[in-house]
């Protein structure tokens, strides 16, 4: 994992001291709550519902065991006692008191954690592939990229007041499990004939009102220039990205409108910056940085491959409730011996993604214990332990059930993504995390989810699209007509993974339903499935292949308070 | 960073009818420079006020004649002149003033400081000693180089 040296820590700190000036400015009046705003936000300070949301950035996911006992210090000593992490593999705390957020800032400083670019029309926190460094999959080790970008954009002077918001995320396996399509930029290592890393660079993807795949900028750009290509990209979109409408402010709607042109445009300011930028062919990054940053995320020494392979059943019939979590929660490994583990935060009683403080510290101790001090918050909103050996399985299973993250059910219809949505976000046009309880509810036969199959059911409570609602297999999104909630559902959305296959935005079934309704709406859609199934086939496919027109007359049929559209 | 006072500065800006022929101190819109570049003569120190919508390369051959451009927001969080102070100062080579004006608040300094702004008008009501202090919050430097340090914190330690 990446360690802090001095100068992190101390510029850490020096943005809390920062952030508590503005805020005792504004809380004596010299500073506006409108002025105020922005500031807070590239910070993580939302103003929300009930109080401020603060949200806390996990650069790339990774999470050291220090860390998330602190966030729980923070959930207990500042907050209601849990967090909720979200898609972005960021934290989230809903309930502390403005006046005490430069006191929780410090705290989370104290253990090499800031709010810095978790909001705000800037680059946000760079996501990547949750088993990046153990993936049997792997080019190449996406997280020195990803370290050498967080600081490249951290506080980037030319780009904190862009047109909108901005994400960029990397992959570096053959399996693509960081929707990169769906980025601002998303970056995808490649090797070229000659064994040379480079990116692959898609630009202008996006989720929100008008969902878009991004586009191929290059095939093949030498890793060492994507400081100075992404510096390119994102001048131009501060430049010429529209600023009159908040709704196609993204770079998405630049690059559709402006099509080659805009690429044109990034490849001459490129070339400029290369040959006339003072400073410009500074940030080409020399393989001494590239190979410091690297030696953080070597394998760990403590890590020995264990040869004569894994048998649940060695010392008898393992039960099976083991079988099934090492079925679903257990992932290959790059290195023969171990395994990858995932903690499930999807469960009755808690909304998806959320942790209490003692569960925080249940999970530390599992990663102390069983993962070498580290964590992985990934994009659908669970905790995985990435260096478990094989021979501890049946132990972190035991642990695993104690702390409430056993459910055996990754990748099913009840691992699902959610927003917080309209009971806690003041963006929200409806609630999802009822929707979520309700569903979650409504399917608990474990034997039933598991011959389902996969299903990626993604939930957000507005446009915004925090839950991703547009990758779901099913896809639902909350709306507000006149006051009240209703809820658009679709079908046949994908991240861009090999299940899903290749990215496109769900489809609309029909009309927005009434919330009563939304349990019996995904009732039909599986019964549909279900009836129309061919043999083994995955929901996302027989979706693909008999079309929308069977699953809205399903629903259709389950309106009770919402009429049939014409 | 040069803290102007609006009610001191030298420079003016003149409606169209009133921009004769070179005179100092006059800051012209680029409408106005546009139509008097020709007739304006070397010696006579000009300022241009720039919309932040202006591409500054085009600007590039008039820079040696130009003693002060100004970069507009129209709002704070509008972030185009950034990028305009940047191509100026890195790729233009300009090393006249390049002053910030419209709604400038005390939480842009640290970013007009580095995106290569030496001046600022503060907006009516902003303090000038929060704003100097906004100035001093990362004493250690940024990771990224800038107009004020072109290299990054990589180059500096190998340095």
């Amino acid at each position: 994992m990446y360690q802090y040296t001095e100068f992190d820590r101390q510029f850490v700190r020096a943005r809390a001291a920062q952030f508590r000036d503005q805020l005792e400015r504004n809380l004596a009046g010299e500073l506006s709550d409108d002025d105020f705003r922005p500031l807070r936000l590239q910070n993580g300070w939302y103003i929300q519902r009930h109080a401020p949301m603060t949200r806390i950035a996990i650069p790339y996911g990774e999470l050291a065991s220090r860390q998330l006992r602190q966030l729980a210090k923070v959930a207990t000593e500042l907050d209601r006692g849990y967090l909720h992490f979200t898609t972005r593999t960021n934290a989230q705390f809903n309930w502390i008191p403005l006046p005490r957020a430069a006191d929780a800032m410090d705290m989370l400083a104290e253990a090499d954690m800031h709010g810095i670019q978790t909001s705000g029309n800037c680059i946000r926190n760079i996501t990547t592939d949750v088993f990046a460094g153990i993936a049997p999959d792997e080019i190449v080790d996406p997280r020195p990229y990803c370290e050498l970008l967080r600081q490249w954009s951290t506080l980037h002077p030319e780009f904190a007041f862009l047109p909108r918001k901005f994400k960029i995320a990397v992959s570096g396996a053959l399996e693509d499990r960081a929707a990169i399509a769906w980025h601002d930029i998303g970056l995808q290592l490649v090797k070229n004939a000659a064994g040379e890393v480079g990116f692959k660079v898609l630009v202008g993807g996006g989720m929100g009102r008008t969902p878009v795949i991004a586009a191929v900028a290059t095939e093949f750009l030498p890793w060492n220039q994507i400081m100075v290509y992404i510096e390119a990209i994102v001048r131009v979109y501060n430049r010429f990205g529209r600023r009159d409408n908040a709704y196609k402010a993204r770079i998405k709607i630049l690059v559709k409108a402006e099509g080659q042109k805009f690429f044109d445009q990034v490849n001459e300011e490129f070339r400029k910056i290369l040959a006339d930028d003072v400073g410009g062919s500074a940030h080409i990054i020399p393989q001494a940085e590239f190979d410091r940053v690297a030696a953080f995320f070597k394998r760990p020494e403590k890590v020995h491959p264990a040869i004569g392979g894994f048998d649940p059943n060695r010392t008898g019939a393992a039960p099976v409730p083991f079988l099934r979590w090492l079925d679903r929660n257990v992932h290959a490994h790059q290195v023969e011996g171990y395994r990858a583990v995932t903690l499930s935060l999807k469960r009755p009683g808690q909304a998806p993604g959320d942790v209490t403080s003692a569960q925080m510290e249940a999970a530390a101790t599992m990663a102390d214990r069983y993962s070498l001090g580290e964590l992985r918050v990934s994009h659908d909103q669970n905790l995985m332990l990435p260096w478990v050996r094989e021979a501890d399985l049946r132990a972190v299973w035991h642990a695993a059930q104690d702390a409430g993250f056993a459910t055996p059910n990754i990748g099913l219809l009840t691992d699902m993504i959610a927003c917080p949505g309209g009971d806690l976000c003041a963006l929200a046009n409806a609630r999802s995390l009822p929707i979520a309880a309700a569903i979650t509810e409504q399917f608990d036969d474990l034997d039933a989810l598991l011959d389902l199959g996969d299903i990626d059911l993604h939930i957000s409570g507005c446009m915004n699209s925090c839950g991703h609602h547009h990758t779901g297999h099913i896809g639902i999104l909350g709306i507000d007509k006149d006051g009240d909630e209703w809820y658009q559902v679709s079908v046949g959305g994908s991240d861009g993974s090999t299940l899903s296959g290749a990215s496109v935005p769900a489809k609309i079934i029909g009309p927005s339903f009434a919330a009563e309704e939304v349990p019996a709406v995904i009732q039909a859609l599986i019964d549909t499935f279900r009836t129309q199934r061919a043999a083994n086939e995955r929901f996302v496919d027989t979706a693909r292949r008999i079309g929308i027109a069977p699953f809205r007359q399903a629903t259709d049929a389950v309106r009770r308070e919402t009429a049939v559209a014409a | 960073m040069k803290f102007i006072d609006r009610h001191t500065d030298s420079w003016l800006l003149l409606p169209d009818s009133e921009i004769a022929g070179p005179a100092p101190h006059r800051l012209l819109t680029l409408a106005q420079w546009e139509a008097v570049r020709g007739a304006w003569r070397d010696d006579v120190p000009v300022g241009v006020l720039l919309p932040n919508t202006a591409d500054v390369e085009a600007l590039a051959a008039d820079l040696p004649r130009i003693a002060l451009i100004a970069l507009e927001f129209p709002k704070w969080v509008d972030g185009r002149a950034y990028s305009q102070a940047h191509v100026l100062r890195a790729r233009l080579r300009y090393a006249g003033e390049v002053r910030a004006v419209g709604e400038v608040v005390v939480d842009m300094m640290p970013l007009l400081q580095r995106s290569g702004f030496d001046a600022v008008v503060l907006r009516e009501g902003e303090r000038q000693s929060s704003a100097e202090r906004a100035l001093g919050f990362f004493p250690a430097g940024h990771y990224q180089g800038d107009v004020l340090q072109p290299n990054p914190l990589f180059a500096r330690k190998a340095a």
